[in-house]
Formats: C-alpha cells, structure tokens, sequence
C-alpha cells in the first residue's frame, strides 16, 4: 500500500510550466515527470505531457496518431493564411503536400548539394572573425553567432553580397517578431513583406535563367513534375530565416556556453582536435538542445502507461526531457564530449544507428525530423573550429554566468545565453 | 521484380519508409523491411523508383 501511494510521486503544480524558473532550469520538472508521471495530464493548460526517451521516440515514429497539425472535422487541416511564414512546409500535418513540398526541398541541404555551399561557409566564418579577432576579447552571441548562419543564407541563396547587411537586418526584425510580439510583430511583418518585396522579381528571373544558387534550384526544383508556387518558395525563404538561421545561431552559441562554463576542462580537448567539433555540437543537441519541446494532436486514443490519452488531444513531447532520460543514457545530467553511450556521428531520420547507440532528439524523428541536420552539424562544427584555429587560450570574460534560458520552452522557444564573453590570446 | 536492400550500404537514414510507407517499413533493427514480395504494377513501381532516387545510401536495388 505504501508503495502504491509512493509511486503516484510528487505532485507537479502545472504553473510551474509558466515559470521563469523553469525557463531557466527545467530538469528538474523533466525528472519529476519521467519518474513519476511518465504521461501526465496537464489539466491546466488543457495537454498531455510525455517525457520518457522511448517513449518520445515511439509518439515522433508514430506520426499518423500524433500529427503535427490539428485536422479539422470537415477537412485535413487547422491552420491559418496568416501565419508569418506564409505557406509553409511546418503547417500541413502528415499530407501528401507536406511529403511533396519536404522531398522538394530537402535535397538542397544534404549530401553533394550541401557540399557546393562548404567553400562558402569557410569565407565568412574568416571574414566574421576578421571583426573582432584583433581585439582580445569577443561577445560570442552578437559578434559570432548571430552573424554566420544568416550570412551564410544570404550567400547560399544567392544575394548580392551588397544586400547581405539589409537582410540580416530583416532577419534581425523577423527574429525579434517572433520572440517578442507586438509592436515587434508588426516590424517583423513589415521587413519579411520587404523581403518578399525583394526577392519577388528574382524568382521571376531565375526560374527563367536558373544559377546555382539556392533560390534558382528551389524555383525549379521538381518532385514528378511538380514545382513550388511562388507563394512557396517565398513562404519556405521566410521559413529559412528562422528554422535555418537562428536555431544554428543558437547552436553555436551553445556550444561555446557548454565549453566555457559547463565543461572548461574539456575545452582544451576540442582547441587541440578540431575533429571533437562535431561531438560538441552531438552533446549540445542531447543535453540541453536548442528546441526542449515539439506539439502534436492525437488522431485516435492512445493508451500509455496505465492511462488514455484521447483523440484530438494536445499533446507535448519533451524531447529535452527525454534526452537526460536514465533509461537511455548513464549518467545524464553529465555533458561529456567523449560520452560512448551517444551516437556521435551524422544523425537519421529513423533515429536508428549502425553502431546500436542511442541519439539526441533534438532534430526530432520520423516524418518532421529537421531537414537541416546535416547543414546545421557542418556549419557549426565550420564556425567554431576556424574561430579556435585563429586564438589561443580561450578564456571566460566573467567568471559568473546567469546561464541559458528560453523564451517559452513550451511554445518552441530557442534555448539560449544572452550574452557570452570570451577572452583570447593571439 | 523484387526490391533488394543492401544491408552493408544502409545506414538507416529511413527516407525509404517514410517516404514511401506503401513499400516500406522499419524492421526492428532499424533496416527498412520490404512489404511487396513482387512488383508488378506501375504504381508500386514508381514508388520503388523514387525510393531508389531518394536513398542518401544507394542501398537500393530492383531485381528483374
């Protein structure tokens, strides 16, 4: 009996979902729930939770009972024409369209097609660091981070490279919108039209006389003769912005964060390996990912751990809380570069390896599993090992940090540092 | 016609059973396991072909 009653766990107060503290450090709450309330009825934001590694993988894997979009009583799907993005792949659920619009594009970011863009990645990592790297000392997040993957876009799609400062600026206000709202909103609505402004009279050029650029190939790319509408591509440029360039932003931030105060006795290691790069970024994604949470709905009853959970439910998968999952990897809660538990390598959509090794869910699995992994892994691994190869003894600036936080982790909010001060030698 | 995975060359990227679910579908041991023992029609054809187009490993094959 006293068992049965020890089992039900502590109490989870759902307000603490809301809270700054838990923003901040929400592994605790995670811990809770996989020990004690491995599916949770959260009756106070009207959701269900789940937290457990496999059974993470098992709601992503099973993506025609927990779909990415509501689907409506009369037709496929709830979404509105308003949304930022315009139309775009997120928002159709597990459709024919989206599987139409992902194989379209996905290609472009993967294997010989990604190789083309390598070079280019190179140049403007040196010419990001060319900006500070003669001062001692760098703020990582607005001088290094912020600056790469969005330049790096800009280039990949094809922009004169005069344009490249007005569309971070346009990212920067897009960015802003989404984070902050309101007035912010309007101004990040206002540059994504300039952008769409912009780039309209390019699409009408290249689909005539395609490049080898990233914009001409998604204006002419086909998928059984099918290509993307104008309002398409336009929508998946916007989309880009956000999904491709500030989540690897977040990524490069969190790793040096990690390096410089989660584990500075490891940050040696990487400075005289530059392979290690691409554990850092493997380690970042499991310990403390740039994305915590992904929604879904459920399309039937699903019974779970002694409980059902019923159709047209909302339901949040933790995937943060899933990869500090006991069950699935020895001693969690320790970021280690060299862990042997973890699949270090590229990740796969299937979330299956070769070497029987467990992987980070932080790109989630299956059917949504995010198209720029194999972007995201070589770009950062790129920034960071030609900013350690240009200084030396790399130091923190403050010996204190207020560390990472979200946003709003269960609104999808980016897990990031504010602010990250380095110091170097040369 | 039968469809052949090369075991060796997969590495379980999984584009073949989620793309093509009609034909596919993951073993497992993560290696896709083929459902249609013979393909004869055109429509399971085209699906073999674009998963063969799609496969990141090259893994796939169809034997005549």
């Amino acid at each position: 009996m006293s068992e049965a009653v020890q089992d039900l766990g502590p109490d989870i107060d759902p307000r603490i979902f809301d809270s700054e503290e838990f923003q901040k450090d929400p592994f605790p709450v995670y811990k809770a729930l996989r020990d004690h309330h491995p599916i949770f009825h959260d009756r106070f934001h009207n959701r269900w939770i789940i937290s457990r590694y496999w059974d993470v993988d098992g709601a992503f894997q099973d993506s025609d009972s927990f779909d990415r979009a509501m689907y409506k009583p009369d037709g496929p799907y709830d979404f509105g024409s308003r949304h930022i993005f315009g139309p775009n792949i997120l928002e159709y659920g597990n459709s024919d369209e989206h599987r139409r619009l992902r194989n379209i594009t996905a290609g472009q970011f993967i294997g010989q097609k990604l190789q083309d863009f390598i070079p280019m990645i190179h140049q403007i990592s040196d010419e990001v660091i060319d900006q500070f790297i003669d001062d001692g000392e760098v703020e990582l997040v607005k001088q290094f981070a912020s600056q790469v993957p969005i330049r790096v876009i800009s280039n990949m799609l094809g922009f004169p490279r005069e344009d490249e400062d007005t569309f971070v600026e346009w990212y920067q206000l897009l960015i802003a919108g989404l984070g902050f709202g309101g007035e912010h909103l309007e101004r990040g609505l206002q540059a994504r039209n300039d952008m769409w402004d912009y780039i309209d009279p390019m699409i009408t050029e290249r689909t005539k006389n395609p490049g080898e650029d990233l914009l001409s190939r998604l204006c002419v790319a086909e998928l059984a003769g099918s290509r993307m509408s104008r309002e398409e591509v336009k929508g998946f440029v916007a989309l880009l912005l956000a999904a491709g360039g500030d989540t690897t932003e977040k990524a490069i931030a969190n790793m040096w964060y990690h390096l410089l105060y989660t584990r500075p006795d490891q940050l040696q290691d990487v400075v005289d390996n530059a392979d290690l790069w691409e554990n850092v970024f493997t380690e970042m994604m499991r310990y403390d990912p740039v994305v915590h949470a992904q929604f879904r709905y459920t399309t039937r009853e699903i019974p779970i751990h002694n409980d059902v959970i019923p159709e047209r439910a909302g339901v949040i998968l933790y995937l943060g809380a899933g990869n500090r999952d006991e069950r699935a990897f020895n001693d969690p809660d320790t970021f280690d570069i060299h862990r042997d538990d973890l699949h270090m390598g590229r990740e796969n959509r299937s979330g299956r390896y070769k070497d029987k090794k467990n992987g980070h869910l932080g790109f989630g699995i299956g059917q949504h599993f995010c198209m720029g992994y194999s972007m995201a892994r070589q770009e950062s691994a790129i920034a960071c090992s030609k900013l350690a190869a240009r200084i030396k003894k790399p130091k923190v600036k403050f010996g204190e940090h207020p560390g990472i936080s979200s946003p709003s982790i269960d609104s999808g909010g980016f897990r990031s540092p504010d602010e990250l001060w380095m110091e170097f030698g040369q | 016609m039968k469809v052949k995975i090369d075991k060796d060359k997969c590495y379980m990227s999984g584009e073949c059973y989620y793309n093509h679910p009609e034909l596919f579908e993951m073993g497992e041991d993560g290696y896709p396991v083929v459902l249609v023992d013979d393909i004869n029609d055109d429509a399971m054809r085209k699906h073999a072909d674009e998963a063969i187009e799609v496969c990141p490993a090259v893994a796939i094959s169809i034997e005549t």
